[in-house]
C-alpha cells in the first residue's frame, strides 16, 4: 500500500496539494501490527506519533494489581500519540496494542514541522488537533468524576457508534472506569427499558 | 432429462398443467476453490464464500448475502466449548447447518437450543436478536469433527423489521425424494425438488437443499434462470454438469437456462444447492447489519447500543 491514506485524509481535511504531502511522506515508516502486538510498550521511548490507517489501536496502562486501564482507543484515522515520551522523551507510561491487524504510519516531530512550515492550513489543523485532544480529555475527567454509569456508556455509544461491535465489553468497562459487571447491569437496564 | 452441457434440452415442467416449456442447461459461471480460512469467535474456522470470492458478491447472489463453510475439522476435548460470543444481527436470515457436531445457542429473545448433526437452525434476526452460538456443551467435552455451514439469507425491505423468529428444522423433517438407484435422496430444507417441499418457512422464493447421493447417482435440478442459483460441494466429489466439482468447491451458475444434473463420483457425496429470486432491493451493509439505506444501519447501531435488542450475558 502507498501512502494514500494519510496523504487523502489531510487533503480532505486542508487545503493542501496531496501530492506534495505523498513527497514528505514518503520517508515515513509503517508498522503492520497483528492482533495483539504493540506499537510500544511502557518503559519505551519513542519518537513518533501514529495515525492509524486501518485497525483498532488502544492505549493503556497495568496496575500493581494487574488490572488494566484503556485511556484511549484509536480507530482508523485517528492520532494516537504518547506525548510523555514522544514529546518529553521520557519512557512511555502506557502500551499501544493492537486490537485488530492494524496498519499505523509513523509521524516525526521534523515531518510535523516541515508540514507545518510548508503549509500554514497544517499548522492550523495540527492546532485544532491539539486542542480538541484537551477537550476530549477534559470531557472526559469530568465525566469520570461527575457522570453516572449510564452516561458514561451511552455518551461512549455516541462518540463511536461502531466500537461495541468491534471491542470486548471487558476492554469497554476498562475505558469507561467501571467493572465489567457493573457495565453488564447498565446494558442490561436499559434492555428492560425498551422492553416495557 | 439428463442434459450435454450447453445443448437445449427439452423437459416437462408443470407437469399438473401439461404444459410443455422449453428448457436449457444451466450454464457454470464460475467453480472456485476454497480460500483461505479465517476464525469466527475461536470456534468456527471458515472459507468465505459469499461475498469475498470473486462473483459472488451480496449483488450477485442477492438474496444470499453470506456463506461460510467450516470445513471437517478436528476439535480437542474442550471443557469450555469454544464458539462466537454475544453479537447482534438486524435485517436478515442467518441459516445454520450442523454436517457433523453440534451447535448451541442462546438470544436475547429466551429462546436458545441445540442444533444436532443433520439438523439446520433458521433464525429470521429481522428487526433484531443478540445471539451467541458455541459447540454444544457434551459434544464439546469429547471433541470430534466439526463440520458446518452459515449461509445468510437477505430479507425484503418490508420483512426487515419484522418479529424475530426461529425454526429448529430437525432432519427427520425435512422433505425427502429418493433417486433412481433407490439409496441416493435430495433432502429438502425449504423450497420444492420433484413435487417434495421443505419445511422451511421463507420470506421470499428460496430453494435450499442436500443432495446427498452414492458413486454415480444422478440429480437433476430445475430453477429459473432469473434465479441466482450456486452449490457446495461439502462431501465427497461430483460432476456438476459434466465438469468436475471437488471436495469444498463452489459452483456458481450463470442466469442462463434452467437446469443442471449432479452426479457423484464418490460415495457419501453431499452437495448442498441454494437457489433464490433475487430481491433487487438496494443493500447497505456493516458487520452484522444488513439494511437498505445507510439511515438503517446508524439506526441499526443506535438501537443495538441503547439495548432495543434485548440483552444477553455473555
Amino acid at each position: 500500500m502507498d501512502l494514500q491514506t494519510f496523504d487523502a485524509f489531510l487533503a480532505s481535511n486542508i487545503d493542501i496539494d496531496p501530492a506534495i504531502v505523498a513527497r514528505l511522506t514518503q520517508t515515513c515508516r509503517r508498522m503492520e501490527l497483528k492482533k495483539g502486538e504493540f506499537a510500544l510498550r511502557a518503559g519505551e521511548t519513542c519518537k513518533h506519533s501514529f495515525f492509524v490507517e486501518h485497525g483498532l489501536l488502544k492505549q493503556y496502562t497495568i496496575d500493581e494489581k494487574g488490572k488494566e486501564h484503556i485511556l484511549l482507543f484509536a480507530p482508523e484515522y485517528w492520532f494516537a500519540a504518547n506525548i510523555e515520551t514522544v514529546h518529553f522523551g521520557r519512557p512511555s507510561d502506557y502500551f499501544m496494542e493492537a486490537l485488530e491487524p492494524t496498519s499505523i504510519l509513523l509521524l516525526d516531530q521534523p515531518l510535523i514541522d516541515r508540514l507545518s512550515e510548508e503549509f500554514p492550513a497544517f499548522r492550523n489543523f495540527n492546532s485544532n488537533l491539539l486542542h480538541s485532544q484537551i477537550q476530549e480529555l477534559q470531557g472526559r475527567v469530568t465525566q469520570l468524576l461527575s457522570s453516572s454509569a449510564e452516561e458514561r456508556y451511552l455518551d461512549f455509544t455516541r462518540r463511536f457508534p461502531s466500537l461495541m461491535l468491534r471491542v470486548s465489553q471487558v476492554q469497554i468497562a476498562a475505558y469507561l472506569g467501571m467493572t465489567p459487571e457493573a457495565l453488564s447491569r447498565v446494558r442490561r437496564d436499559l434492555a428492560k427499558k425498551w422492553k416495557k | 432429462m439428463h442434459s450435454i452441457p450447453g445443448q437445449p434440452t427439452f423437459a416437462l415442467e408443470n407437469k399438473g398443467k401439461e404444459i410443455k416449456t422449453m428448457t436449457t442447461t444451466k450454464r457454470i459461471e464460475v467453480i472456485l476453490s476454497p480460500v483461505e480460512t479465517h476464525w469466527v469467535g475461536d470456534g468456527f474456522k471458515v472459507h468465505n464464500f459469499i461475498p469475498a470470492a470473486p462473483g459472488l458478491d451480496m449483488q450477485h447472489m442477492d438474496p444470499f448475502i453470506l456463506l461460510d463453510y467450516n470445513a471437517p475439522m478436528r476439535v480437542p476435548a474442550l471443557r469450555i466449548p469454544a464458539g462466537v460470543g454475544v453479537h447482534p444481527h438486524r435485517g436478515f436470515e442467518t441459516v445454520t447447518l450442523a454436517y457433523q457436531g453440534k451447535v448451541q445457542h442462546h438470544d436475547s429473545a429466551g429462546g436458545g437450543g441445540i442444533i444436532e448433526t443433520g439438523d439446520v437452525q433458521w433464525m429470521t434476526a429481522a428487526r433484531g436478536v443478540l445471539h451467541k452460538e458455541y459447540y454444544e456443551t457434551e459434544w464439546s467435552k469429547r471433541g470430534g469433527i466439526f463440520h458446518m455451514v452459515q449461509l445468510w439469507v437477505n430479507l425484503p425491505a418490508k420483512d426487515k423489521m419484522s418479529e424475530p423468529r426461529y425454526q429448529a428444522i430437525r432432519n427427520a423433517d425435512m422433505g425427502r425424494r429418493l433417486l433412481a438407484d433407490g439409496k441416493s435422496f435430495v433432502e429438502v430444507i425449504a423450497g420444492e425438488y420433484d413435487g417434495v417441499k421443505g419445511p422451511a418457512d421463507t420470506h421470499s422464493p428460496v430453494m435450499l437443499m442436500n443432495a446427498r447421493l452414492q458413486e454415480g447417482a444422478k440429480a437433476d435440478f430445475s430453477f429459473p434462470s432469473n434465479y441466482n442459483t450456486g452449490l457446495l460441494v461439502v462431501q465427497g466429489s461430483a460432476l456438476v454438469n459434466g465438469q468436475k466439482a471437488p471436495t469444498d468447491h463452489f459452483v456458481k451458475f450463470a442466469n442462463e437456462g434452467e437446469t443442471f444434473t449432479i452426479e457423484a463420483v464418490t460415495d457419501d457425496t453431499v452437495v448442498l444447492v441454494m437457489s433464490g429470486e433475487p430481491l433487487r432491493e438496494p443493500i447497505v451493509s456493516y458487520g452484522p447489519f444488513v439494511m437498505n439505506t445507510r439511515a438503517q444501519i446508524q439506526e441499526a447501531f443506535d438501537d443495538f447500543n441503547q439495548g432495543k435488542f434485548g440483552y444477553l450475558e455473555d
